[in-house]
């Protein structure tokens, strides 16, 4: 068994007391691609940050390559990039801030021409148009490949991207999403990559976390329910949705915890099915329909009100049912798949 | 009305002429200048990105401090660096009464809340992000700070700019720690204030642009730096 890349145990991180990450052990392994979903505000920036070395834990050890590493550790400095949601761009040229990270490594100065020409052309962009565009003189889709081409020329062991596409163009967004496989495919690198963009991750990443209030809950296979819950008058406990109907759950440790569904235990069916002791059901139209050709499984959203309910059933059995959009189908779980974060 | 244009007329003269009481006062304004805002850049700036860069116990009080230095009165500077310069002040002993440098130890006292103050607010308004993109770039600490702080370049000239002008501009100090010595300490302020109590209106108007003209040539220079930047 190969030491993993990293072994985190005991993380703990705060803010004013406020805990952002919560992480008893977590181990990811070279050149795995990692997800990480989550309402915003979950910790998964703070979790990156991490990763990333840029912040340290208030509690707990991080392992890199089963050593202890902490921000500016000479076992991690020229190993481990992140590329944040907003990335920042240092205020000269394209080429100068695409060649940064190659003068921190005091590498072979002639050869930084070609290896920013050829990180360029990666993410897209034409040297002879873009070396020498100042920082300000970008799209934000540009500014975000220069970026990440500032962290691909490194070619780092553990690439960190937070949010790689949100806010950008389409292009860009298809640019970075090959750009990330293409790191993992041709150097090996180890990449973790947090996105709302759940369907990518899916299709990419051999394990998703699913975080939220700083921990990871699950494996992106879950479904977060909001509170507030209250008791009615038949003594379980509800939420209204806009139209009057109800979700049931189990009793909550408290009005305002968060309901986690796991998408294993949730039942799809075109006809109301028989309703059993402790188990709800609710009926909605599903509202998106996709495959995900690394597990065989077409992924299935049922609106019911304003609340998005999330599973995946094999690619045959959809083919069966004849599964269509704005078909309206009924979901049922047993209370008791009910847990609380 | 007519005493300005003559000064403005003397002023030129002055300077044609090459008046060695004038070129006296411009090379001892500029030595003393140079001399404080060398040692405060040195002493503000690492002193302000400590300042602005990191958290720390009382941080916030260190701030208040600072800002309410920037507004320091020179005749109070003046007369706390002449009790310790004097010869029977604790520093007495090393002579710096009077002097070009003893001006210039009060001129930076001056300029180095005026540079931290700044640097700190440049290096606070730049983004949490330069940090981690430095970092995960590879940055070491060293190169953080560096990298920094040419990033904060422009608010740094600012500030650099902002404590030379209350340098260059001061006389309370460069009156009572310098004495005013014609051909030594005399600096075109304490001149200007000279001329302007012996009723020489024209000759202080005259001092009084070149000291604008110095001001204007510096601020020009940096200027063109940045622009070309």
């Amino acid at each position: 068994m190969h030491t993993p890349v990293y072994h985190l145990s005991g993380i703990k991180k705060f803010y004013n007391r406020h805990p952002a990450v919560d992480i008893k052990e977590l181990s990811l392994h070279a050149g795995s691609i990692t997800g990480l979903v989550g309402p915003n505000g979950s910790g998964k920036s703070t979790l990156l940050n991490l990763l990333a070395f840029v912040d340290s834990p208030s509690n707990g050890t991080i392992l890199f390559n089963g050593r202890k590493a902490e921000p500016f550790s000479e076992a991690v400095r020229f190993r481990v990039s992140l590329l944040a949601q907003e990335p920042y761009l240092l205020k000269r040229s394209v080429y100068e801030n695409i060649a940064y990270g190659l003068k921190l490594r005091r590498g072979d100065s002639s050869q930084y021409p070609k290896q920013v020409n050829e990180a360029m052309a990666l993410v897209g962009l034409s040297p002879g148009e873009f070396s020498n565009r100042p920082w300000y003189g970008l799209s934000g889709g540009e500014a975000q490949r220069v970026a990440l081409a500032a962290r691909l020329v490194l070619k780092p062991e553990v690439l960190i991207l937070d949010e790689p596409t949100a806010g950008v163009d389409a292009d860009s967004a298809r640019q970075i999403m090959a750009c990330a496989l293409t790191a993992s495919r041709e150097w090996g690198t180890t990449l973790v990559i947090a996105s709302h963009n759940w369907k990518w991750l899916h299709e990419i990443c051999g394990s998703v976390l699913q975080m939220f209030k700083g921990k990871i809950i699950g494996n992106g296979m879950e479904n977060i329910l909001f509170g507030p819950w209250n008791q009615g008058h038949d003594g379980y406990w509800e939420k209204a949705l806009e139209d009057g109907r109800r979700i049931r759950v189990s009793t909550p440790p408290s009005p305002s915890s968060a309901a986690i569904i796991p998408q294993s235990f949730i039942t799809l069916s075109s006809h109301a099915p028989t309703m059993k002791q402790d188990e709800h059901v609710l009926n909605g139209v599903i509202a998106q329909l996709s495959l995900e050709p690394a597990t065989n499984t077409v992924m299935v959203s049922i609106r019911a009100g304003s609340q998005i309910f999330t599973l995946r059933i094999p690619q045959e059995k959809a083919r069966e049912t004849a599964l269509f959009p704005g078909q309206k189908m009924y979901i049922s779980y047993p209370l008791s798949a009910v847990t609380w974060c | 009305m007519n005493f300005i244009l003559d000064g403005l007329f003397q002023a030129i003269q002055l300077l044609i002429r090459g008046d060695g009481e004038t070129y006296s006062a411009v090379s001892a304004t500029l030595k003393v200048s140079t001399y404080s805002m060398v040692v405060s850049l040195l002493v503000g700036i690492p002193l302000g990105f400590l300042l602005g860069h990191h958290d720390f116990l009382w941080k916030k009080h260190i701030r208040t401090i600072t800002d309410t230095l920037m507004s320091l009165p020179t005749v109070l500077v003046g007369l706390l660096v002449y009790a310790f310069l004097t010869s029977r002040g604790p520093l007495g002993e090393y002579g710096l009464l009077f002097t070009l440098e003893g001006i210039a130890i009060g001129q930076a006292i001056l300029a180095i809340p005026i540079v931290i103050a700044l640097t700190a607010t440049a290096v606070e308004s730049i983004d949490e992000k330069l940090r981690i993109t430095l970092i995960s770039l590879g940055a070491d600490k060293k190169q953080v700070f560096y990298s920094t702080i040419w990033e904060a370049r422009y608010g740094l000239l600012a500030a650099g700019m902002n404590a030379y002008g209350r340098v260059l501009t001061e006389v309370g100090i460069a009156m009572m720690v310098g004495g005013n010595i014609k051909w030594h300490t005399r600096t075109i302020t304490t001149a200007i204030a000279l001329e302007t109590n012996k009723g020489q209106f024209e000759m202080g108007v005259a001092l009084g642009l070149i000291l604008m003209a110095i001001a204007g040539i510096v601020n020009f220079s940096l200027s063109f730096l940045r622009n070309r930047s």
